[in-house]
């Protein structure tokens, strides 16, 4: 979207196109893209390649959407992708260890599991709601601390190793397998979005979120408990984390310990190409998930043209910024 | 200047030989904001060596002038001539750097940096380039010495009283070679003793050839510095007089203006049973002491005064966003415990703030959200945690259709209305869910002549359904000719309470500034140190 809607909004070729591009410029973006990498390498268009990107889409998709809640309350979360190195690790240690004890625990094991990595998404968010709501402390230098704080968490209690032999019940369940012909981690992804789609239309807390982002003193002065929204919506972001970072742990079918290297980074960025407005109020489940689909199709055909891994990390970095230069551009025409 | 060490007194007329022309001329300037015509057309000039005042209501456009003169703000039309050369696209700094030096009310000071350093903000000097602190201390001494003023160069400004903080921005005003000095509002937060330096000190700039613009609605002291005042109204400029030629009641009524009655409607006032009674209140900042007021159902409760004396943050105190340190609240006849804008909007009391952008609004969310946001715990908007949408878009829409908002639309982004349908949408929040009274802070400020009307029309239609309104407003003529009743306030105090025939522009005016003539300091001739360098 970012080229298009620029020269859109800069040559003044009236509101309407410039409107049409905000909307839509991201997918318009997205084909053209596609249509590129093709033509250097045809493969990139084949099913195979095409469900492939679905798939891949799906874990940043969960991701970006943790993001995208809090960011829409003017905040982002740094330490969302050691937060998914410290659940994976600790979820596989809780279910090896389980199932080293007594192998015929594995369903226990598996919920243990599960019931591990949420209790800690849950922990974390708490630390850093709390944090940035009540001790006022922003949310850079919060989620900068607990970055380090997980990081530190994690290579501990995996002594820097991965936690090899996870059941592969686990794997099943989360990575391999399907419901309906659907991979697992497409249906989580879809789940996770039309939760979060609902929760931000239909509930008060969501909508609270949007208002407490768009202007927090308005929020103030209309009596919402911005301090209680802004902690849970920091607890919903690294649920969703613990989330995603399950599902990796499932896909490696290990506990790794710099599991979530680049996670905090492509989060970021998709939630923001795909539109969510880093001055808050403005986002949506739609908005990650496009974002998310954007990043995800832009390294994939990379890699299919052969991009060297280092010149790709450029051009995403790029892409970023040129995402919030056109979330500047999309406000003057909002 | 002045570093011969002229004799001030025997230069006193000087600015006669001063270079012939004015130093400042402004002809048929302009200048709309959206919404608002600021300046219509307004000529000013000011001539080297004098006084000249700005006089006019809050909103008349004095500051806007100022800040066109400043350079703050570009000008949609006229000449600027300075120094007899006419000037285009002023900045700030281009300003300051031809001499001309504005100290607005609003400071420019860094709070974290001592006095020293914020004097030399932006022209620091060095040597090597290294700050050279000993020489930039002793000239803030020095500078702050001739000023006569009490003020520490060591101390950090944050630590500062709004008055040496005032200070310390006259002096670095006068740092610089100062041929155009703007002060707005300079004795708002000066003792009489500090005002008594200011005004030798102004002497002496005057003797020197500078040119002040002097804003103030102190009628002692204009009368008392002033060699000509020019009265703005509704960014028209109506006269410049001559300073000794004119008496205070001519003055006011210059200012005052004969008003279009018919902008307000008539008002059927049923004064019913008290709805809110404010006793004692005493703030914890201070800016409201010993405040005792209360608003009746079925009337509209005025309360008038100048711009700080404490009567928005009386009401803001009321709603819960400002601590209070002493005194009680009564709701209905109960007494408040808890102040916070939950517990008095679930009580039926609202607050539309004046700053909507900053306090108002979710600008980048739809109409429909923000007339709701202050209802979502209403059975009527949701169950639970459960938004019900459908009720919502048919209550906000039915809210909207009876505001007037054009287009009667729910789904656009706030950010894209104009003022006035901005303000509706804020009211609206008051009819979304059952409040009964409703405090109104500066309630048309910065929206245009339609809007406001309607906005006074919602304002009877709520008195009729049984509402208490209380309208703090800078604008005078709108508090005179809706309220039943006028409460004025001057410096954190209630200094008075008007009824039936007693509302009228004159008794306000005369509260406000009754103290003031009473202890302005007599004009005095400066007492000038010999060499004393102000640059």
């Amino acid at each position: 979207m970012s080229e298009p809607a620029a020269r859109a909004a800069g040559v003044g070729t009236g509101r309407a196109v410039a409107g049409f591009m905000a909307r839509y410029g991201l997918i318009v973006a997205l084909v053209v893209m596609e249509a590129g990498f093709a033509i250097v390498e045809p493969l990139v268009l084949s099913p195979g390649n095409l469900l492939n990107i679905v798939q891949q889409t799906s874990y940043i998709a969960v991701f970006a959407t943790a993001q995208m809640v809090v960011i829409l309350t003017r905040g982002f979360d740094l330490s969302l992708g050691t937060c998914v190195s410290t659940v994976s690790v600790a979820a596989a240690l809780v279910m090896t260890g389980m199932v080293a004890a007594n192998p015929a625990n594995l369903p226990l094991a598996l919920v243990m599991g599960v019931l591990t990595a949420l209790g800690i998404g849950i922990a974390v968010g708490l630390f850093n709601g709390i944090c940035i709501s009540v001790l006022r402390v922003n949310a850079f230098v919060t989620t900068l601390g607990s970055f380090n704080i997980c990081f530190g968490i994690a290579t501990t209690i995996s002594d820097g190793r991965p936690v090899f032999d996870v059941p592969k019940e686990f794997s099943e369940l989360m990575y391999s397998g399907t419901i309906l012909g659907v991979p697992a981690p497409v249906v989580i992804a879809i789940v996770v979005l039309i939760g979060i789609h609902l929760m931000l239309n239909w509930t008060v807390f969501g909508r609270s979120l949007c208002l407490i982002g768009g202007n927090p003193r308005a929020a103030a002065l209309a009596g919402l408990p911005s301090r209680r929204y802004l902690t849970m919506a920091y607890v919903v972001c690294s649920v969703l984390a613990a989330i995603g970072a399950l599902m990796l742990t499932a896909r490696t079918g290990s506990g790794e310990p710099n599991l979530g290297g680049n996670v905090t980074l492509q989060s970021i960025a998709a939630a923001v190409i795909g539109g969510v407005s880093l001055r808050g109020g403005v986002g949506s489940a739609y908005a990650a998930a496009l974002g998310a689909l954007f990043v995800t199709a832009l390294s994939n055909g990379m890699g299919l043209a052969r991009i060297d891994g280092y010149i790709q990390q450029i051009i995403l970095g790029c892409v970023i910024i040129a995402a919030i230069f056109v979330d500047r551009l999309r406000s003057g025409v909002r | 200047m002045a570093e011969d060490g002229r004799n001030f007194e025997s230069s006193l007329p000087d600015y006669m030989s001063e270079p012939s022309g004015n130093l400042l001329e402004l002809t048929g300037i302009s200048k709309r904001f959206p919404g608002v015509l600021a300046l219509d057309n307004v000529d000013f000039d000011l001539r080297h060596g004098e006084v000249h005042v700005l006089f006019g209501e809050n909103g008349a456009g004095k500051s806007t002038l100022i800040n066109v003169i400043a350079g703050t703000f570009s000008p949609d039309q006229g000449r600027f001539l300075y120094q007899g050369r006419e000037r285009r696209h002023l900045t700030p700094h281009q300003a300051r750097v031809m001499g001309i030096s504005p100290v607005f009310q609003e400071f420019s000071l860094v709070p974290e940096m001592t006095v020293g350093e914020n004097l030399f903000l932006g022209r620091e000097r060095a040597r090597f380039s290294f700050l050279n602190k000993r020489a930039m201390s002793s000239k803030a001494r020095e500078v702050i010495a001739e000023l006569g003023f009490n003020l520490d160069p060591a101390r950090k400004v944050v630590t500062l009283s709004r008055a040496h903080q005032q200070m310390v921005e006259i002096a670095k005003a006068l740092l610089t070679d100062v041929r155009l000095l703007i002060l707005d509002e300079p004795t708002a937060s000066l003792t009489e003793a500090e005002t008594i330096k200011l005004f030798a000190l102004i002497d002496r700039l005057r003797a020197q050839g500078v040119g002040i613009i002097y804003v103030s609605h102190r009628m002692g002291e204009i009368k008392q510095i002033a060699d000509r005042i020019s009265v703005l109204r509704d960014g028209r400029k109506i006269a410049t007089v001559m300073a000794d030629a004119i008496s205070d009641t001519e003055l006011v009524e210059l200012m005052a203006g004969r008003k279009i009655d018919v902008l307000f409607p008539q008002v059927d006032h049923r004064p019913a049973e008290t709805l809110l009674e404010v006793s004692n209140l005493t703030l914890a900042s201070g800016i409201v002491r010993d405040v005792s007021f209360h608003a009746r159902a079925g009337e509209i409760t005025g309360i008038a005064g100048l711009v700080g004396c404490g009567k928005s943050e009386l009401i803001r105190a009321v709603f819960g966003l400002v601590p209070i340190a002493a005194g009680t609240v009564r709701l209905f006849g109960k007494e408040t415990t808890s102040f916070d804008p939950a517990s008095m909007l679930r009580a039926g009391v609202c607050y539309f703030p004046s700053d909507r952008v900053a306090e108002g609004l979710a600008l980048a969310r739809p109409i429909r959200e923000n007339v709701s946001m202050a209802a979502l715990d209403l059975p009527g908007f949701a169950r639970g945690q459960l938004l019900r949408r459908n009720e919502e878009r048919q209550t906000v829409q039915d809210i909207v259709d009876r505001l007037r908002l054009r287009p009667a639309q729910i789904e656009p982004a706030v950010g894209r209305l104009s003022g006035g349908n901005r303000q509706k949408v804020v009211l609206g929040r008051g009819l979304a869910r059952d409040i009964k009274v409703f405090l109104f802070d500066e309630p048309t400020v910065g929206i245009d002549v339609g809007a406001k009307l309607e906005i006074y029309e919602l304002m009877k239609t709520l008195l009729e359904m049984g509402a208490a309104i209380i309208l703090v407003s800078s604008e005078l003529p709108e508090v005179l000719h809706l309220s039943n009743r006028v409460y004025v306030m001057h410096h954190a105090q209630m200094v008075a309470e008007l009824t039936g025939a007693q509302i009228n522009e004159q008794a306000v005016l005369a509260c406000f500034f009754r103290d003031e003539n009473q202890t302005a300091p007599a004009r005095q001739a400066a007492p000038v140190p010999a060499g004393a360098t102000v640059a």
